[in-house]
């Protein structure tokens, strides 16, 4: 969901419903107007060949796709691993790649989906990967491919833990794909570098238009036999795109402005999160990077009681009707004024709406470990749907 | 801004062209050799030079953006287009809607996804197939799409004619539904086909054979604009005829990225749930969008200047002996160079790449292709360039070219 931006119009919508709502700034379009306009179908373009060497070399890979959406690089990037089927991958059941791109495993390689619910609850771990493989070749579906999300839900998956499941992919041969479409927030988060990350996978897909501040576009990376398929499977999904270019310049830039910014974003989320918790709001995961997923319940509030506050300060968030809680997420376009207000508009709201402030400070979802059913059953108000 | 036969400078006629030895007689089945991914396009040891203008004829998809478009960029709206949240975009695709006669359209990232995304919607319930034009960009150059996406067969069809399939010819290929049949569900057309303009009559003729049969119509359009421009036929009585259009936006139009499909209301919403199962979910699109109706307002007028181009560049070539491997009707010449004993890759490329000059083709086959961005300087330096190597390969081997203009002249 985004910000109307009409040049003629005074107000600015401050959208906190996901980081794709970072827009193009009027001084990103000079810098588009300095781009090559070649056929990047003929892979003509140098802007996009330099983008897609750059990204390839951040992530420690032979060569990489430049695709018109994260959706695309992601399953691209999948199909260019599942050649053969009966096959199918294994993955976190909240995973982008199998709730939220249209079926596309199934559509575009086939593939079933192995669905896990992480044990500990915030992220897949070696046991929960090893305890899912399908090596079934009689009537089975058999895994050929393990994936991760980093970050999911904005939370972090240790990189020990990647490390630990890339062992067990190698020892039952299996590759190991990432939907990194936040990995820069991750990594930001971490201190490991996107490189470090990278080489530990056969695939990476890494978003540009998100929190990195590109109007358009995402990478995916890998072999340099892999990406030639890709480029094959980009046409035939119709991402053959042709000047292009002014695009890719224009995403290398944002990620060297905006993704050195992420820490500034994360501290900031930390603070709301922090302040909001302070009125009785709970945190249903941690916030660990740019998201916070709020639960209103506690303070006996909905949802929509929050955002219509807000949007008198031209603040937007997802509001689900009925539901008591909501994704926040912010990115470098959301400044310290809008939080100052989200933050002046919550205690408001909270003082004259909501039940007696306790400061009932919810206990680390890491520690408690099971509360994991009702984090996948109830977040799914929490998205921005299209429909409100 | 709609088109209307008024708004053209003259309605032109198609001439029509006697069979006769301006045209190759080899058959149609491979008319462009596009480059795969092992074989690039640039020959191997030369290269164009960098910094002198380089002329492109290999498509028009070459046009480039222009400083002033980025400006246009800059103005317009930025909203996200998988929530449907954008001005700009919005604006463009109830512009085509109108202009096409149809209800809705949908603004994608290119022809392909355009063309794979409406057949797809049509293409519900295997076992299906799709009827074409054998030399169909959806058969041949979408990455075998129509099987991916759809699970469809085709039955390509030869049209006898060279230029346009016929409406008996499409009857002829009509599969009916039995225990072993993928039967014909879309009927898919393609205007402009290598620059050849399909009449309306013909048009209208298979619509109602489609439409008799409970069948879908289907254009590929990437290049109805010059067939537009061309035969004066406005875009929605083409409309009329089929079920949805795919538009080119970034070939002669001269938009950097783009394409439009249009249909009825349920259709497009079915195509953009498809779209992004495509990954073609794309968000702050706005400004693509708003050059992309900045140039069909002030590029497709100036296709008639194009096609004038293009005749004049086949009138040339053909004087110094080329063939012809279909007519020329908008903007592509298709060259066949046998009777004058070039080979496409070995003589001609290296002596226009010399000139700055880049086209296409393997063995005696190109498909030469002009667009607004193309000056009459270029034509002539392609011109010349071909003049040269006619030249030196007339020098270089005197008896074999003696031997080929004998040949030729028994067309």
């Amino acid at each position: 969901m985004s910000p109307v931006i009409d040049n003629t119009a005074r107000e600015h919508v401050h959208d906190l419903t996901s980081d794709t709502a970072t827009i193009p700034t009027d001084e990103m379009f000079d810098i588009m107007k300095t781009a090559t306009r070649g056929d990047d179908v003929f892979g003509a373009d140098d802007d996009v060949n330099d983008l897609e060497v750059f990204m390839a070399n951040m992530l420690g890979h032979e060569a990489s796709l430049f695709c018109a959406s994260g959706t695309q690089s992601n399953q691209i990037g999948l199909r260019t691993l599942l050649t053969q089927p009966p096959h199918s991958v294994l993955c976190d059941a909240r995973a982008h790649i199998f709730v939220h791109e249209c079926g596309g495993l199934s559509y575009h390689s086939q593939a079933s989906v192995t669905p896990v619910i992480p044990k500990k609850g915030l992220y897949l771990t070696a046991e929960d990967v090893e305890a899912n493989i399908n090596k079934d070749t009689l009537t089975g579906a058999v895994t050929r491919v393990v994936a991760l999300e980093n970050t999911m839900n904005g939370t972090i998956m240790p990189f020990e833990e990647i490390k630990r499941i890339r062992a067990v992919c190698d020892k039952h041969g299996l590759y190991l794909h990432l939907d990194g479409a936040r990995l820069w927030n991750a990594s930001a988060a971490t201190g490991v570098s996107m490189s470090e990350y990278g080489k530990l996978f056969d695939s990476i897909s890494v978003c540009l238009s998100k929190g990195a501040g590109a109007p358009i576009g995402s990478i995916i990376a890998s072999t340099k036999d892999r990406i030639r398929h890709a480029r094959h499977l980009r046409k035939l999904m119709g991402g053959g795109w042709r000047q292009a270019g002014f695009l890719a310049k224009i995403a290398r830039h944002c990620i060297e402005t905006a993704v050195p910014t992420m820490p500034e974003t994360h501290k900031l989320a930390s603070r709301l999160a922090t302040h909001l918790q302070s009125l009785g709001i709970r945190l249903a995961l941690p916030c660990e990077t740019n998201m916070l997923f709020l639960d209103f319940a506690p303070a006996g509030l909905t949802a929509e009681d929050f955002a219509v506050e807000l949007r008198k300060k031209n603040i937007k968030i997802t509001a689900t009707s009925g539901s008591t809680i909501s994704r926040v997420v912010l990115h470098y376009q959301v400044t310290a004024e809008v939080i100052e207000q989200f933050m002046d508009v919550a205690t408001n709201i909270v003082k004259s709406h909501g039940k007696p402030v306790t400061t009932a400070m919810e206990t680390d979802v890491k520690e408690n470990g099971n509360t994991t059913n009702s984090s996948i059953e109830s977040l799914g108000a929490a998205y921005p749907s299209g429909k409100n | 801004m709609t088109f209307t036969g008024k708004t053209l400078m003259r309605l032109t006629t198609l001439r029509m062209m006697p069979v006769r030895r301006s045209f190759s007689t080899t058959g149609a089945s491979r008319l462009y050799i596009q480059n795969n991914l092992n074989n690039d396009q640039t020959h191997p040891s030369l290269q164009a030079d960098p910094n002198a203008k380089v002329y492109d004829f290999r498509s028009d998809t070459v046009t480039a953006p222009t400083d002033e478009m980025f400006d246009v960029m800059k103005a317009a709206s930025r909203g996200d287009d998988v929530f449907q949240e954008d001005r700009s975009v919005k604006e463009l695709e109830e512009y085509m809607a109108n202009l096409c006669g149809h209800e809705a359209a949908l603004f994608c990232a290119s022809g392909t996804m355009t063309n794979q995304l409406g057949l797809r919607t049509h293409l519900s319930n295997p076992p299906h197939s799709v009827v074409c034009d054998a030399r169909s960009h959806v058969f041949l150059w979408e990455a075998g799409g129509i099987a991916f996406h759809s699970r469809a067969s085709v039955s390509p069809v030869i049209c006898r004619n060279g230029i346009h399939v016929t409406a008996d010819e499409i009857e002829g290929n009509l599969i009916e539904a039995d225990i072993h049949t993928a039967p014909t569900r879309v009927v898919s057309l393609e205007n402009t086909l290598s620059g050849l303009v399909m009449p309306i009559d013909e048009i209208r003729k298979i619509s109602e054979l489609a439409r008799s049969r409970g069948l879908a119509m289907h254009l590929d359009g990437a290049r109805l604009w010059n067939a537009h421009i061309q035969s004066g036929v406005p875009m929605h009585e083409y409309g009329a005829q089929f079920d949805s259009m795919s538009l080119c936006l970034s070939k002669g139009v001269g938009a950097p990225v783009g394409s439009i499909l249009v249909g009825d209301h349920t259709f497009i919403d079915r195509a953009r749930h498809l779209r992004k199962l495509f990954g073609g979910g794309w968000r702050q699109v706005g400004p693509l969008a708003a050059v992309a109706k900045h140039c069909i307002e002030n590029v497709v007028p100036t296709m008639p200047e194009t096609h004038k181009l293009a005749k004049y560049l086949s009138d040339q070539l053909t004087s110094m002996g080329i063939q012809l491997q279909v007519p020329v009707h908008t903007n592509m010449v298709l060259i066949d160079t046998a009777s004058v004993g070039l080979d496409v890759q070995e003589d001609l490329i290296p002596t226009l790449l010399r000139k700055n000059i880049v086209i296409g083709g393997q063995r005696n086959k190109s498909r030469i292709v002009l667009h607004h961005q193309v000056d009459r300087k270029g034509v002539d330096t392609l011109i010349e360039g071909v003049r040269e190597a006619i030249t030196a390969r007339r020098a270089a081997e005197p008896e074999q070219q003696q031997q080929q203009q004998v040949a030729a002249s028994l067309y």
